[in-house]
Order: structure tokens, then sequence, then C-alpha cells
């Protein structure tokens, strides 16, 4: 983004108008700073363009995600993005929220999620043994991409082979590839996509049930009868979304991380058990998920702001992630924290459902990557393009080996 | 040491039961269950590891060692 000479740069948030972009792309890269300021001065600022105010401390985020009664999942189906009803269990309210969860908890479970890892672990090794011996690899488009995706397909039975499409669906939603004037068409015509997609596939499985989540949506019984086929298609699409996004901007965020700090990853080779540790300090302080909206269904006050009922309003994971009042030494990464309370997953009743299979996931990536792939580094003279929203690395360029 | 569990603040994080598990189990739908009631002392440094890393402060200690 080129500044005239003459210009200073925007100061992001704003002072002078409360405003904060959480799209820039500087902010992507990097939002430590901003979220520093928010917490600081601006606790409740406001979203530039769109005006919502955007909520930033620990104790205030935290307090919202535990109040869905206040802090609502219900949204206006225009803030909804491509469907045509909310999707289930993301978009609900407890108690009908409560209830899903319960029904679909037990299938995402650490438990069944263990079940997965030697396709994972084996699929990551295949992955590496493709580019270790060339010497370099782009992480995002030969690793971060296909590892969790591809997981995920298999576990909803959906062919994987076919991943291009689902990653174009996907992206139709999240990152419609249109100008902004023609973006809520693509998303209202890829939804109209998804939803047949499925609908067809719960119809293939009616016939020909198989060992596949697909299946067992049209088996299970919730209160004591059977899912609607709408009920069905809203867990879908939000499978869909969820499930090949999230990962793979978390194995971006990490490695690149870990690729600019050789003390920190020279840690992971020489003590693989600090894995865990370290996968959990990552979320923690990349919080690839920076944000998470809620509309207020009454007048509340938050960090001595007025807030209305109706107000689209942003709950800033990543920096209540990074404050001090809740971490010691929040801005520092540290594999050896010995209390890592952190929300990447959000916190109350909407805890990301796929939790246990990205902690699976990561755990296995950075144990096979660091075994095979011990010494490496942001290719020189290449900077790593990190994309805003959820934050992921597009473009990770990597070399491996010592530096020479 | 005596542990409690606030079961309605629970969600499933799992952090304790990953952690620590000859303190804290997982029930069907991966939220927490405590093994016991007061911790054997082997168990203190594990009971901590789990309280330290709920993120919804499900899990208090009493009267440490």
């Amino acid at each position: 983004m080129a500044t005239a000479e003459t210009e200073t740069p925007k100061p992001n948030p704003d002072p002078a108008t409360g405003e904060v972009d959480l799209f820039d792309a500087d902010f992507a890269r990097c939002p430590h700073a901003v979220y520093a300021r928010l917490r600081a001065e601006l606790p409740v600022a406001r979203q530039s363009f769109i005006g919502n105010p955007v909520i930033s401390r620990y104790e205030d985020v935290m307090w919202a995600l535990r109040h869905p009664e206040i802090f609502s999942s219900e949204m206006d189906l225009e803030m909804a993005l491509g469907t045509e009803r909310p999707m289930i269990p993301q978009q609900i309210d407890p108690p009908r929220q409560t209830r899903f969860r319960k029904l679909l908890d037990p299938l995402f479970s650490r438990k069944r999620m263990q079940d997965l890892e030697p396709d994972i672990r084996r699929h990551a090794r295949d992955l590496i043994e493709g580019f270790a011996g060339r010497g370099s690899c782009e992480f995002h488009r030969e690793f971060a991409v296909p590892l969790p995706c591809t997981a995920f397909l298999r576990l909803l039975g959906l062919p994987a082979e076919e991943l291009d499409l689902f990653l174009e669906l996907k992206d139709g939603i999240i990152r419609p590839p249109a100008p902004p004037d023609r973006a809520a068409e693509l998303r209202t015509q890829t939804g109209r996509r998804i939803y047949a997609y499925f609908d067809q596939a719960l119809d293939e499985r009616l016939d020909r049930p198989r060992e596949d989540l697909l299946t067992w949506l049209t088996t299970t019984e919730l209160d004591g009868r059977r899912l609607t086929r709408e009920e069905m298609l809203d867990i879908c699409f939000l499978l869909l979304l969820a499930g090949l996004d999230t990962v793979t901007a978390t194995l971006g965020c990490s490695i690149a991380f870990l690729a600019s700090n050789p003390a920190h990853r020279r840690r992971l080779v020489e003590d693989p058990a600090r894995i865990d540790a370290a996968v959990e300090e990552l979320l923690r302080y990349e919080t690839p998920v920076t944000a998470v909206p809620r509309v207020l269904k009454r007048d509340v006050e938050v960090a001595g702001v007025q807030l209305e009922k109706g107000q689209l309003v942003t709950l800033l994971l990543g920096a209540a992630n990074t404050d001090e009042q809740r971490f010691a030494r929040a801005d520092q990464v540290d594999f050896d924290r010995e209390r890592n309370k952190h929300i990447a997953f959000g916190a109350g009743p909407h805890r990301c459902l796929g939790s246990h299979l990205a902690r699976m996931e990561l755990r296995v990536a950075l144990e096979e990557w660091h075994r095979r792939i011990p010494e490496y580094r942001i290719a020189p003279g290449e900077v790593p393009l990190y994309t805003p929203g959820i934050r992921e690395v597009r473009h990770l360029p990597l070399v491996f080996g010592p530096e020479a | 040491m005596k542990i409690r569990l606030d079961r309605e603040a629970c969600v499933g994080h799992g952090r304790c039961y990953e952690l620590a598990p000859d303190v804290f189990e997982e029930d069907e739908r991966g939220h927490c269950r405590l093994r016991f009631e007061t911790v054997p002392p082997e168990l203190e440094e594990q009971a901590r590891l789990g309280e330290a890393n709920c993120p919804e402060d499900a899990i208090t200690l009493e009267g440490e060692g």
C-alpha cells in the first residue's frame, strides 16, 4: 500500500474518531500493537466503514461470550453469509443451541478425533516427503491447505479428490472473489450451490448408508425424532465453512512465527514434548480467528460505554488473548507458560466444536514437520502475505536447512 | 487438596483431561469429570495444571499442600 511521501499513515485505531480498521493489511500481519492501543485507550472502539462496536479487553469479551442471552448469535439473515437460514449450531442461541451441541459434541470429542490421528500423521509425512528433498516449499498451498482439508472431507464422507471444489465453495462465502458491489450476489449463488450439493449428498446416504458423518446426520435423533432436512443442511453449511479455513490459517501463522524465531523453533526440535504447550501458546498469540460477532438483545454497558439493543458487536478474541490483565507478559511467546487460559477457540456455549480435531492436527503437523525439517526460514527476499479477517498466511515461501 | 468442578461453566475445552489425565477424565460429551474430591498428594501438581489451563475457570482448588 503506497503512501505519498507527504502523507502520514492513518493511525490504527484512530484516536480522533475512535475507529479501528480490522481489515488493514498491516493489522493482519501484526495485530498486537493495535490490540494494545484498543485495550488501553478504546476498550469499546468503532469498526471503520461499518461503525459497530468492537470490544477488546479480556474481561469484557469473556463476559459477552458467557452471556448469550444478551450477546446473541441469532444474526439478521443479511449478516449471514449467503445462507437462507441460520447455521446450526453457530447462529442459534441456547436452549436450542444446547440441544444441538449435546448431539454433536460426542462426534467431535477428543476420544473420537484420536481415531483419525494415524491417517493424518501418515498424510502429513507424505506431504512433507513431497517437498523435503527439494529444499523449499510454499507452505500454504503444499501443506497448510491439504492436510486439514483432506482430513475434514474424509470425516464428513466427502470425496477428497474434490478438494478444489469445496475450497471454491468455501471461499465463495468467506472471501468472495468479486468486487464489493457484486460480493453479496456471489455469496447467495454460492450458498445455493452448497445447499444443493449437500442435499444431493444426503439423498445418496439415505439410498446407500456409509460410515461417515453425513450418514450419521440422516440417522441420529434429537429429542426422539430425526433431524429435518433443513437442520441437516444448516449443520453441513457450518461444517463446510468452519472446517476448511481455520486449521489452515493456524498452521500458516504458527509456522510463519517459527520460521522467523529460531530459538523457539529449536526448542521444539530439541524437546518435542513441548509441542503441546507450543500449540496452545501460538494459538493464544496468533489467534487466527481474530473476532466473532454477536447481536445485542438489550441495551448494555461495557467498559463505561452504553451499547444499544440491536447493535452488531465484534468481540476481538485476539485482543483478549494478549491482555496483560489475564496473561502475565502477554506480549511474549513463552512455550513454558504455565497458565494459558486462552480463548482462541472462543468460550462459553459456542466453544469451537472442532477444537479437539484442530488441536490434534496442529500437534501432529508440528511433530512431523520438525522431525523431518528441523531448520527452515522464510525464503530470502520474500515477505509472507497475511490476509485479514481470519488471519491466514496465503503465501509462505520457505527454504530448508541451516542458514548459509 | 480438595478439588471442585463447576459443571455449568464447563464447556469441554478439554485442557484439564489432556494435561492431567490422572485427575480429570473425559465424559461422553468431552466435558470434565473429576476422578477425586480430595486429590492425593502425588497428584496435586496435575490438579494445579488442570486449574491453570481451564479457560472457563471451572476448576477450583482448596487447601493446597
